[in-house]
């Protein structure tokens, strides 16, 4: 069965109005349960939209979405997923802990079971000395990483990313995304990540998702044909330049028809 | 059409709650009785404001005089102290903790020290107190304006070996310009409440504060609350005039900056 | 430092006393120049030692306690004000936050009233007192005062907290949404808490706003018992004892820089677990 069925779907802002926008038009897409899928494109192409309504934070204006055999609102009243921002969106007033248990207040948990959840997801994420810090004693990496944590607290099967690691340095970034697959890769995760780097997007996903903006739609989907587990080594594999070609250029038929910015290449 | 629709969407429920809130005063007073020394009826009030309209206007301009001129006033020693201030660092760390310390306290019993001190008809204790008042705001802010400059702009006068007296010129007092405004834009209400509140300290009777203690005195309520109608005018037009001033003094506010450096 | 300066306020003081004309001076025409003799400006040393002399002659008070009870009995008032104020203003924020109708009625007038005078109405409030019954309890003298500094202080509460209320990130609001939490959850987790910071530069006011308020409700009324009446009584004798009035404006000061006190502790609990600001 697979994780998310998105069929024929369309968003539009403000219909009927002057300033109409057609954030995506047409979006058929089907992810895989434990699959991990990137969906890339320049400013204004719909991947955060289409984000936002797997997540339920938006209806589509057409076509059908189904979450886990659900409707997108079950799968969200029931937590199925869990959802990371660009700013880790950490709240500075609790501690790194109790920032994790925060979804697992509203669920109902008693106190020492969503201690011990919260211990554990730091564990996962390497970050079990800093359980009674505050967010603003950790650099942007250790916020994330914790962001990531409160994510998974309720051991969701599916992961909902945005851009969580753009505010990062290179360096980071690039020890962030190994983190992830290796958490995903343990706990069996379905991911759907939006990024603006193509060297991102390919070593993290299975498949790309290419996107381009007016209207907002899939251009071209990308198999991502790189062997057995990824690691430090798959940087360097030509398997993997192979699919960075493939996107950029995907990307660049998009760019040949409008003036775009926003596509890193490094 | 949307643009019509937002702005009736903006004032529409204001206005709404307006209305309802005089009706409903206006309905209260005459349908429970409520006796005069406890509320007046909208009505009354307006009839007191417009049938006595010269009186309020004359004690309006006592008051609004005072005022002013603890305004401008205020605002002139408040900006050249500022300067002193931005100078020497350990003029600021005197008068910062005062400026504070001042700021909780309930300044304006003053008048009574300063009543002593002058004629007993003259204006002048009250014009005093709205300028040390206006004084201390317009000073802290200034200050906060020439001192909190970018940095990248401070380093980039040094590159040019532009002496302390340019980068004073060039960066930090039009860095503080807008602050002066806004400073104005605090003072202003502040200056009217003081000019007011001075008055119950006894001396000259001629402002709108005496008027309202004396009309209640009097059991002439009706006529305190067009008195008190005429105040808050008077504190609106100091804070609109105030708000202008700080609009067209400051057209696009950095952005204009940026491009006299270019 | 603080005292630094207080001290050369002094010698400030004592210095144009030294060098000021005695009954007065004119300036260009203008009587601006303030009468420097003992009578009009005592010496600083005389206004201290007065708080050691009785109230009144034959009396065996001294006047640093009648001062001090003036302050007592006025800072109680004030910190009544200031906690119905306080509260009056978070409710109306809660309610602004949860119907936007509210908000956009109610809002405007809030933020124009803190430009208007409304210790203008301070005498009418006050004039309530000894005329007034509510369900038989009649209306003590007391309460005007409170009353006055508690409107006075519910305004900056109610739109501070209301700035506060609305200041999340979108982010934060879609990571509630995505938990599913109701409105009242999103209140309590995030929208309050968030709301702190800037609920402390609106208290702060707030506390300031009353102390002032209840000081202009005694002026008013001659409030016995407040530090109010003191000055107003106390500047009616200075032509005989010049440094009497002098004790009670101090006591007015203790007053407003206790309740700022209080604030500001108040203030320092409510941000114990944020980042500290460092100064810019």
């Amino acid at each position: 069965m697979s994780a998310i069925e998105i069929t024929s779907v369309s968003k539009v802002f403000n219909r009927g109005s002057a300033n109409q926008v057609d954030a995506l038009v047409g979006v058929d897409l089907s992810v895989a349960s434990g699959e991990f899928v990137s969906l890339i494109g320049p400013s204004g192409c719909g991947k955060s939209t289409l984000l936002r309504l797997i997540a339920n934070l938006l209806e589509p204006s057409e076509g059908s979405i189904v979450v886990n055999g659900k409707s997108p609102e079950q799968a969200r009243l029931d937590q199925d997923y869990g959802m990371a921002f660009q700013q880790s969106g950490l709240f500075e007033w609790r501690t790194v802990a109790k920032n994790i248990e925060l979804p697992l207040e509203l669920k109902g948990w008693g106190k020492s079971e969503r201690r011990q959840r919260a211990l554990e997801m730091l564990d996962m994420v390497k970050l079990a000395d800093f359980a009674d810090h505050h967010p603003w004693q950790l650099s942007g990496g250790m916020q994330q990483r914790v962001a990531i944590a409160r994510a998974l607290a309720v051991q969701p099967s599916l992961l909902l990313m945005d851009e969580p690691f753009g505010a990062l340095d290179e360096m980071t970034r690039e020890h962030m995304q190994s983190e992830l697959l290796n958490i995903c890769r343990a706990q069996g995760t379905t991911v759907v990540f939006v990024t603006h780097s193509i060297p991102e997007a390919v070593y993290l996903s299975n498949r790309v998702v290419v996107m381009s903006p007016r209207p907002g739609r899939i251009t071209r989907i990308v198999d991502v044909a790189i062997e057995g587990e990824r690691s430090d080594a798959t940087r360097d594999n030509t398997a993997f330049f192979a699919g960075i070609t493939a996107v950029r250029e995907a990307l660049r038929g998009v760019e040949m028809n409008d003036h775009i910015r926003g596509i890193e290449d490094r | 059409m949307s643009r019509a629709v937002d702005a009736t969407r903006r004032v529409l429920p204001p206005l709404v709650v307006g209305v309802l809130f005089l009706v409903l005063w206006e309905a209260a007073v005459k349908g429970f009785d409520l006796k005069p020394y406890f509320l007046s009826a909208p009505s009354k009030i307006w009839e007191q404001f417009t049938g006595n309209f010269d009186l309020v206007w004359g004690a309006a301009r006592v008051s609004g005089t005072n005022a002013l001129v603890g305004l401008v006033l205020g605002a002139i020693v408040g900006a050249v102290m500022s300067l002193a201030l931005s100078r020497y660092r350990t003029l600021g760390d005197l008068v910062t903790p005062l400026a504070i310390a001042l700021n909780a306290i309930p300044i304006f019993v003053l008048v009574a020290v300063l009543n002593n001190m002058f004629a007993i008809t003259s204006e002048v204790p009250r014009r005093v107190m709205v300028t040390l008042v206006v004084y201390f705001i317009v000073l802290v802010n200034v200050a906060k304006g020439l001192t909190q400059v970018n940095g990248t702009h401070v380093e980039l006068m040094k590159s040019y070996a532009a002496s302390d007296f340019e980068i004073l010129r060039k960066v930090r007092v039009p860095n503080a310009t807008p602050y002066f405004f806004t400073a104005l834009r605090i003072a202003a209400p502040a200056a009217v409440i003081t000019a007011f509140v001075s008055e119950y300290f006894g001396g000259s009777q001629n402002g709108l504060g005496s008027r309202i203690t004396s009309n209640i005195a009097n059991s002439k309520n009706a006529v305190a609350w067009a008195y008190v109608l005429g105040a808050c005018l008077l504190g609106l037009v100091f804070y609109v005039v105030s708000s202008v001033l700080e609009g067209v003094a400051t057209p696009g506010g950095t952005k204009q900056q940026d491009r006299e450096r270019r | 430092m603080f005292v630094v300066s207080l001290l050369i306020v002094a010698v400030v003081w004592e210095f144009y006393k030294w060098v000021g004309p005695a009954d007065g001076g004119k300036v260009f025409g203008w009587s601006l120049l303030p009468r420097s003799n003992d009578n009009a400006m005592p010496h600083v040393w005389d206004m201290l030692s007065r708080y050691g002399r009785p109230e009144v002659r034959g009396s065996d008070r001294e006047i640093w306690r009648v001062v001090l009870a003036g302050a007592w009995f006025s800072f109680r008032l004030a910190l009544v004000g200031f906690v119905l104020g306080s509260t009056l203003g978070i409710a109306l924020a809660v309610l602004m936050a949860r119907f936007k109708v509210a908000e956009r009625g109610i809002l405007p007038y809030l933020v124009v009233s803190q430009t208007v005078p409304l210790i203008a109405l301070a005498p009418l409030v006050v004039s309530w007192g000894g005329k007034l019954e509510i369900f038989g309890y009649e209306w003590p003298r007391w309460l005007s005062a409170s009353v006055l500094g508690a409107f006075l202080a519910f305004f900056p509460v109610s739109v501070g907290t209301l700035k506060g209320f609305t200041s999340p990130p979108g982010a934060s609001l879609e990571l509630m949404q995505s938990y599913a939490a109701s409105w009242w959850q999103t209140l309590r987790r995030l929208r309050f808490p968030a709301a702190v910071p800037f609920m402390v530069p609106a208290l702060k006011l707030a506390a300031s706003s009353s102390v002032i308020g209840v000081v202009v409700a005694e002026i008013s009324t001659g409030l016995k018992g407040g530090i109010g009446r003191l000055i107003i009584e106390y500047g009616r004798q200075a032509t005989s004892d010049p440094a009497k009035v002098f004790t009670a404006v101090f006591g007015a000061a203790l007053l407003g820089l206790t309740m700022a006190g209080f604030v500001a502790l108040a203030d320092l609990w409510m941000m114990r677990n944020r980042p500290k600001e460092t100064a810019a």
